[in-house]
């Protein structure tokens, strides 16, 4: 970062004189903060595809509504945003209308972009205008009928979004409100860890509280001790932004690019009022349900599998070893009513963050050619209700689902996208109805 | 013989490998490519081995499969501490390696020359285990109809004992050599009764109930310091154990 600065600096040393200099010197400075909040935002996880050109497009994303695909946006003027003007991003950032009138869909997180300052999103925008323009169309709307229509997303702002600054809030500290400036605003959390409701928008009130995408489950995030990250300390938690580790846990699944592409690149102070702020969400959870009796034939089979298959590397007693192998004892993760991301982890296997404080990558092998789905389940039910977890058991039906990698088909959210264009219509029909009464009177 | 059939390399394809790739990589040097980041990683990749099904003879005929059925199960008798040899599995497992890569040395160099080895060397002649086993048989069934007027397997068990003796002590001479023929047999009746279930042989882990072996189990820091303790937990196979499925009731 700081080389990049220097090389800008040098540059506009060179390119003119000392009003010119101190000039240059400035736009360095904003193009390094705008990295900077490209790191926050992880920009980097939707706009690049594997192994692809930064910021060129991104692999596509699954959503509940069909296919969407992160679009190119680097300066090429015809497949980027290399016609975009600073007013053109920063509308987009703050309503999730782009250049000429276009309505992003909410998996940009406008919604939690908007609560950026004013600052932020100009130094973003000053950085982004450095971005090599890369040519690479991509088709980004691909959803079906009728969440294609982008218009659409005029209706759903009505109804799910306020565009509102972030507001801070003076009876806390001032590394508690950085803390949750960045997880409202640019660190966007909530988009993959808050519940969704019908429409595809966060259910405020479940803040942070744990929800389901792409086949995996964003756990619980606030500081509920039974399935948030209450039992963490601050340090911990710190640890395991930093690093993708830390003796709880090993990030696995989307928050491993997570970790990969911003959090182990943010700044220490930052980690920690990020952490100041999750321990602080303290809701009201419903009571822990009580464990299921060792006896239960299900318990019985999942800890003869869970010995043969598991016990290797976590441990008979569910300690795990620390920085490698998760503890399964008292760990959040396994007390998640929703028991997806679980699944993936045995059937598919999975890798830990790659991280300059971490960089071994320990990874946990495919299961699914050994296990049927009743054993799979049994033995997520052993975990989930052994050492002092407790956990709904977990149904064969939950793993067949996943092993054919069908993602679910939810009906409440077709039926919501009736109701939504239902909606759109009645309110255009008004709207016109209004208009034309108005012209009546005139 | 013990390598999985759908085969995840052998030594020696593993020294001609490197070979290869070193030589491919002295001549191309510019092909070299160093890694950086996270090891290479792919979800759900596995390699299994394909379980042996039970169903009809894929290599012996009838009448061989018969004589091979009696055979192992003088080889491992029943007795108070394990299931007999063919209750075990053990002439299914030969009959599914015969019929494999194992059978048709597919997998080992079988141009000549042919020289006579030394006996430190094993076996060194042209003919693969499947051959062996199709002539071996076949040699046996004649001399037994000639001097005994039977097949093997209608002979009672101390005969069958006295003639299988008399091929081990080559006092019964067969084309092919008998105790050769026998020293085959015997081998592979004892990996069927030991290697993992899954390559049909071993049905329920006798063999391994039997010794206290706890099969493919890979980790057992919890019991090092556990002196004078019987391990307590039951063999597992490669494809699991029956106490995985206790609703299920079936028993490898």
């Amino acid at each position: 970062m700081s080389a990049l600065r220097n090389t800008l600096a040098a540059l506009a040393l060179l390119m003119g004189g000392a009003t010119a200099h101190a000039e240059g010197a400035d736009q360095a400075d904003r193009i390094t903060r705008g990295q900077y909040q490209a790191v926050l935002g992880d920009c980097m996880a939707c706009h690049t595809r594997p192994g692809g050109a930064p910021f060129a497009g991104g692999a596509p994303l699954e959503t509940p509504f069909g296919r969407l695909v992160p679009p190119n946006i680097t300066q090429d003027p015809e497949t980027g945003i290399g016609n975009w003007n600073e007013a053109d991003f920063t509308r987009m950032m703050r309503t999730g209308i782009g250049h000429g009138g276009r309505r992003l869909y909410p998996a940009m997180p406008y919604p939690a972009y908007s609560m950026m300052t004013d600052q932020d999103i100009a130094d973003l925008w000053a950085y982004m205008a450095t971005v090599q323009p890369v040519r690479n169309a991509v088709v980004a709307n691909q959803l079906p009928f009728p969440f294609n229509i982008r218009l659409a997303m005029w209706g759903w702002n009505l109804l799910n979004f306020r565009p509102e600054p972030f507001r801070a809030d003076p009876a806390q500290s001032a590394e508690w409100n950085r803390g949750a400036y960045l997880v409202q605003g640019p660190g966007h959390c909530g988009s993959c860890h808050t519940p969704k409701n019908i429409m595809g928008a966060d259910d405020t009130g479940q803040a942070l509280r744990g929800a389901s995408l792409q086949g995996w489950f964003a756990p619980d995030i606030t500081g509920n001790s039974q399935t948030g990250i209450g039992g963490w300390s601050q340090e911990e938690l710190v640890t395991y932004l930093r690093t993708g580790v830390n003796t709880h846990s090993v990030a696995s699944g989307p928050m491993r690019e997570a970790v990969e592409n911003s959090t182990s690149r943010m700044s220490d102070a930052d980690l920690r009022a990020i952490a100041v702020y999750l321990r602080s969400l303290n809701g009201t959870a419903p009571p822990a349900p009580q464990p299921l009796a060792a006896t239960e034939p299900r318990m019985q089979a999942g800890g003869a599998i869970y010995a043969a298959n598991c016990a290797a590397c976590h441990g008979g007693e569910g300690r795990g070893a620390r920085q490698l192998f998760p503890a399964l004892a008292g760990n959040p993760l396994l007390r998640q009513a929703n028991p997806e991301t679980l699944v993936h982890l045995v059937l598919a296997g999975s890798q830990g963050a790659q991280t300059p404080g971490a960089p071994t990558t320990p990874a946990m092998p495919s299961l699914g050619w050994r296990l049927n789905d009743q054993q799979v389940a049994d033995v997520l039910t052993y975990v989930r209700n052994s050492w002092g977890n407790a956990a709904p058991p977990v149904a064969p039906h939950e793993v067949a689902k996943q092993r054919d990698g069908e993602p679910e088909k939810p009906w409440a959210l077709v039926i919501g996208g009736v109701v939504l264009v239902c909606l759109l219509v009645l309110a255009t029909a008004l709207l016109m109805r209004r208009r034309r009464r108005r012209h009546a009177v005139a | 013989m013990l390598s999985p059939p759908n085969g995840s390399g052998s030594r020696r394809e593993l020294l001609a490998s490197v070979t290869a790739i070193s030589l491919a990589a002295g001549a191309h040097a510019a092909a070299a490519r160093s890694y950086s980041g996270a090891l290479p990683f792919r979800t759900y990749s596995a390699d299994p081995p394909r379980p042996v099904l039970p169903g009809a003879w894929l290599f012996f005929t009838q009448d061989e499969a018969v004589a091979v059925e009696a055979m192992v199960d003088r080889l491992i008798p029943a007795d108070d501490l394990s299931v007999g040899g063919k209750e075990a599995g053990c002439a299914v497992f030969i009959d599914r390696q015969l019929a494999g890569p194992y059978g048709n040395s597919s997998r080992l160099y079988t141009r000549g020359p042919f020289a006579q080895g030394l006996p430190t060397q094993g076996y060194q002649g042209e003919a693969n285990p499947a051959q062996r086993y199709r002539a071996g048989l076949a040699a046996i069934d004649s001399w037994l109809k000639r001097e005994k007027n039977r097949p093997f397997a209608a002979l009672p068990a101390e005969e069958q004992d006295a003639f299988l003796t008399g091929l081990d002590k080559n006092e019964i001479t067969l084309p092919q050599g008998g105790a050769g023929f026998f020293n085959l047999l015997l081998q592979n009746t004892m990996e069927g009764f030991f290697s993992d279930p899954v390559y049909g042989g071993n049905r329920g882990m006798a063999s391994w109930r039997m010794l206290g072996f706890p099969g493919t189990r890979y980790d057992y820091r919890d019991w090092v310091s556990r002196h004078n303790q019987r391990y307590p937990q039951p063999p597992v196979s490669i494809m699991g154990a029956a106490e995985w499925s206790p609703r299920a009731g079936a028993a490898r």
